[in-house]
């Protein structure tokens, strides 16, 4: 079986985040009620006729220069023609000539390095009505009718599972965090289709499509599922056939949907309602300079500052958290742990967020400070941290009454220090051999003894010298 | 019956300023004539109760313009809010519109009354009007012979004289055609000029809307309402507002004009080309000069406009689905066998006909073969046109080959029909503006039209030659009313 190569080509359609629909001034937006959303251009009245969406455009234009592509600076829009009801027009409005980018690539991260993926296009078109079965008939709800798409149609340029799953997770944190769209796969906002063939030789296998897998994980899966099976079909004897399959998250495996006609002909051409689109040099510089820090470089910043891997990751996962901890202008290993930490839970709990409470930047940055020059301990931090959130006193006030109970005589300190010392005689002769972590778990003692309330700077300075001493 | 609507619009303006008539006068009069005229078939649907509700309630209102409270029909394929709109189809035979065309709000703007609904060729597919659901409306210079088409109705109706201004679309000839087998004055304006939303689209990279009228002075008013910059329409041009009646009785002195060898070879009849030459003579007599040149690919006009024309319309009538409104078939048991039926039985043979031969010409190879083809003929069709007019101030030919012809003659001949519009079809080719003007009448006292192709966006200009002939002529083209 290892003799085989698989090859791996996806699909995205992305919904882009925009006011209104691609060819018309109804609202995209999510509502429960059906058939609220929509104008007499959605519903391919007689008689009506589409207009460009602008912000959509840019969007699209945003996502191709992020996808390292070619712009095509005049473009046109063509109609692909097939009959469904959820398509009221008849037809599509898509880039069948002239797609927005070419020729681009993204850069994915593997455990062995990075790859680029080749994007072979990306294109605009429209969204179509949502078909909704109910007691053997079928009910048309048209608020995603006409809703703003992006197509992203990569080379067979992926191998693994692992590969794919990379694409699309490094795709998606991209277009979310570039307010593209809300990348969400579940929801449909984002829809991948899975392109896998396999073979022995140099020359690419029959490839079948796995439409709208519906998560990340499942499209890994699907790559290793739809290997191994048509692996097992070949060698038993047969040949594979382009067909549609779905993928059956319980089972495990894909389904058949339906073959691929020879033929389906979808009689492209022109659309006449449209006269050529034209992308200016100005506005794609706009649009260049719209874009912010990406997610990599921002995993870079984070990287720099000392914060773990695990962590980092959790940052990236939520982006508003992600933004906030990159404007703060402080120890950013420090407040990441506080904000991952106690300030979450502490939200979480209360259900609040962040900017309800008391809880400033200012006041953030200044408690940070605090810890990260010793100034006050972590149980001190903890002690205070209602009030943080809750108290209208200045935080210099709110310091001072916690700092009240510190220990920080000399005498009161050394004592307790000297009485640790006689208690852990290992960790002495550690310190003689010259094991730094004995500090630390002697200062851990310490911090014990006294709940938290030793002075760290005084406790550390005091515990070097009585170590010293029994040199 | 009262008489007021033969005469100009200016002089009714008058009389209603004056408070001397109401518009209520000229509906109720409006609605006698059309009564009258009941079997020229050129009306599908009136406005009876509402035109009189606007009418009354019109009376409380300033005459504020040239064309307040003067009625209007309109051609059955452009949307109108609460008002049937069939396109002559029964797929549509109970369509009421939710909205109204960019032209019809123009019109409701300026208190024009909407009379009625015009017959037509069915989704405006024909040259004869015989394709309608409804029956064809009749040539009301000869009751024998049709008014033209696909604005057959319009046509009937303002040559007729039961309406004074009638609105049409024109595709391949549809306003120009019509009018000059009925003799009024039609106007296909420059593609771009007048908005597009809510004409029922056929081939939206040829359709537009223009006036057709008794003279060329209101043709030109009439067009100054319905012309505007609409963001509804991406097709439509951003012009400043111009009034095109401002070169009405201009001197022609030192025009130049040139006439394609073409439009005068063995395809014309005698009679016609006789006439045109005629006019011919006329221009020159008055300081205009006169060329012969050629135009690249005119004998193509035909196949492009089938190529063209019918791969659009396949596209554009797919929405007629049987779904959400239009003829739906009852008691199907899938989607498949709903379309199938709904569109069968609601579409009727030419439109048929069109949507296959267009479905075919855009399958798999046959869109390289044919429409990319097309359009790059179209194209250099549309270059000839331009160099032509960056020399010319016009290009004049014969509206039609031939004058209007027998109800009963054989409609089975397509290509021959088609050959009817060969003259007029390269204009929407090239988006030009071009007016069919009535210069005289064959043996049989037939209308012949003149077609006078201008310049983009150079109606005006148009308007100059064609108001400077209808003057020169002053021909009696009431024969075609019935008077008390």
């Amino acid at each position: 079986m290892n003799d085989y190569q698989t090859t791996v080509g996806i699909e995205i359609h992305c919904e882009l985040k925009t006011n209104a629909k691609m060819f018309s001034p109804a609202k995209n937006g999510y509502t429960k009620e059906a058939n609220t959303n929509i104008n007499e251009i959605d519903f391919a009245y007689p008689g009506v006729l589409p207009t460009i969406n602008e912000e959509a455009v840019r969007l699209a234009l945003k996502a191709a220069i992020l996808l390292n592509c070619k712009i095509n600076q005049t473009m046109y829009f063509d109609r692909k023609n097939y009959f469904y009801p959820d398509l009221p027009k008849g037809y599509q409005i898509t880039q069948a000539r002239t797609p927005i980018g070419v020729d681009g690539f993204l850069e994915i991260k593997l455990n062995e390095g990075t790859k680029k993926v080749r994007i072979h296009d990306i294109h605009i078109e429209e969204d179509t009505a949502k078909s909704i079965h109910h007691n053997n008939k079928t009910l048309l709800d048209f608020n995603r009718c006409g809703v703003p798409l992006i197509e992203i149609v990569t080379e067979a340029d992926m191998h693994t599972s692992e590969e794919a799953k990379a694409y699309v997770r490094t795709l998606k944190e991209l277009f979310f965090y570039e307010d593209i769209s809300d990348c969400k796969i579940e929801e449909g906002s984002m829809r991948c289709d899975v392109n896998v063939s396999v073979s022995k030789t140099n020359a690419l296998g029959t490839r079948t499509e796995t439409k709208n897998v519906g998560s990340i994980s499942s499209v890994g899966e699907v790559v290793e599922r739809e290997a191994i099976r048509q692996i097992k079909k070949i060698e038993s004897g047969n040949r594979i056939e382009e067909e549609t399959r779905r993928y059956d998250e319980a089972k495990k495996e894909t389904v058949l949907m339906r073959k691929k006609e020879t033929g389906n002909d979808y009689r492209y051409f022109p659309d006449g309602d449209f006269p050529p689109l034209v992308l200016t040099e100005e506005l794609i510089k706009e649009v260049t300079s719209s874009i912010t820090l990406l997610p990599e470089e921002r995993r870079k910043i984070l990287e720099n500052a000392g914060i773990s891997e695990v962590n980092i990751e959790k940052i990236i996962a939520n982006k508003t958290l992600c933004d906030y901890l990159l404007s703060l202008n402080t120890n950013l290993k420090i407040a990441s742990n506080l904000l991952l930490g106690e300030i979450a839970s502490y939200l979480n709990t209360h259900n609040k967020k962040l900017e309800e409470t008391k809880l400033t930047k200012e006041r953030l940055e200044y408690i940070v400070k605090k810890l990260e020059t010793k100034e006050i301990t972590n149980q001190v931090f903890k002690d205070i941290l209602i009030s943080l959130f809750e108290s209208e006193k200045e935080i210099e006030e709110i310091l001072k009454e916690a700092k009240k109970d510190t220990i920080d005589d000399d005498e009161t300190l050394r004592s307790m220090i000297i009485k640790i010392i006689e208690d852990n005689e290992q960790s002495v002769e550690d310190y003689k051999n010259g094991k730094d972590r004995a500090v630390k778990f002697l200062m851990g003692q310490i911090m014990k003894s006294s709940k938290g309330k030793a002075s760290p700077t005084l406790a550390n300075a005091l515990l070097i010298e009585e170590l010293e001493h029994k040199k | 019956m009262t008489d007021y609507l033969r005469k100009p619009i200016k002089e009714i303006h008058e009389l209603l300023k004056k408070k001397e008539i109401q518009p209520i006068d000229l509906v109720k009069e409006c609605f006698e004539r059309i009564e009258k005229n009941a079997e020229l078939n050129a009306f599908i649907t009136l406005n009876k109760e509402q035109a009189i509700e606007e009418a009354i309630a019109l009376e409380q209102k300033e005459v504020d313009n040239l064309f307040f409270g003067i009625p209007i029909a309109i051609k059955d394929n452009i949307v109108t809010k609460d008002l049937r709109t069939t396109c002559a189809s029964k797929m549509l035979e109970n369509f009421v519109p939710i909205y109204d065309a960019e032209v019809v709000k123009n019109l409701k703007e300026k208190h024009m009354i909407i009379i009625g609904k015009t017959n037509m060729d069915e989704f405006a597919m024909g040259s004869t009007s015989r394709t309608s659901y409804f029956g064809a409306p009749i040539n009301p210079w000869n009751r024998k012979k049709i008014a033209g088409g696909s604005s057959g109705g319009s046509a009937s109706a303002v040559a007729s004289r039961m309406i004074p201004l009638a609105l049409g679309s024109d595709t391949g000839g549809s306003i120009r055609q019509p009018s000059s087998y009925t003799g009024i004055v039609g106007m296909k304006p420059t593609y771009g000029r007048v908005s597009r939303y809510g004409l029922v689209a056929f081939a939206s990279s040829l359709d537009q809307i223009g006036p057709m009228t008794r003279n060329v002075e209101e043709n030109a008013g009439l067009l100054n309402i319905i012309a505007s910059y609409d963001e509804k329409d991406l097709t439509s041009a951003k012009k400043e507002p111009e009034d095109f009646t401002r070169l009405i009785g201009k001197s022609i002195q030192g025009m130049k004009i040139a006439v394609p060898n073409y439009f005068m070879s063995d395809i014309v009849s005698r009679e016609i080309q006789e006439k045109i030459e005629e006019m011919i003579e006329r221009l020159k007599n008055n300081g205009a000069s006169i060329s012969y040149i050629d135009i690249k690919h005119l004998e193509q006009a035909v196949t492009l406009y089938q190529i063209i024309g019918m791969g659009e319309a396949s596209s554009n009538l797919a929405r007629f689905d049987g779904i959400r409104y239009g003829y739906s078939e009852k008691n199907c048991t899938s989607v498949e066998e709903l379309y199938k039926k709904s569109r069968a039985v609601g579409f009727g043979e030419e439109v048929k006909r069109r949507i296959m031969v267009g479905s075919y010409l855009l399958s798999g190879k046959n869109a390289k073969i044919y429409y990319d083809k097309a359009l790059k003929i179209r194209k250099e069709m549309q270059k000839s046109f331009q160099e032509a007019l960056a020399h010319y101030d016009f290009i004049i030919g014969p509206t039609t080959t031939t004058t209007a012809y027998n109800l009963d003659e054989e409609m089975n001949d397509v290509s021959k029909n088609f050959m009817d519009d060969v003259l007029v079809i390269p204009v929407n080719m090239a988006g030009l503006p071009a007016l069919s003007l009535p210069v005289g009448f064959s043996k049989e006292h037939l209308p012949i039209g003149l077609h006078i192709i201008g310049n983009a966006f150079e109606e005006a200009k148009i308007y100059q030659l064609a108001s400077f002939l209808e003057k020169e002529l002053n021909l009696d083209l009431e024969g075609g009313a019935s008077h008390e």
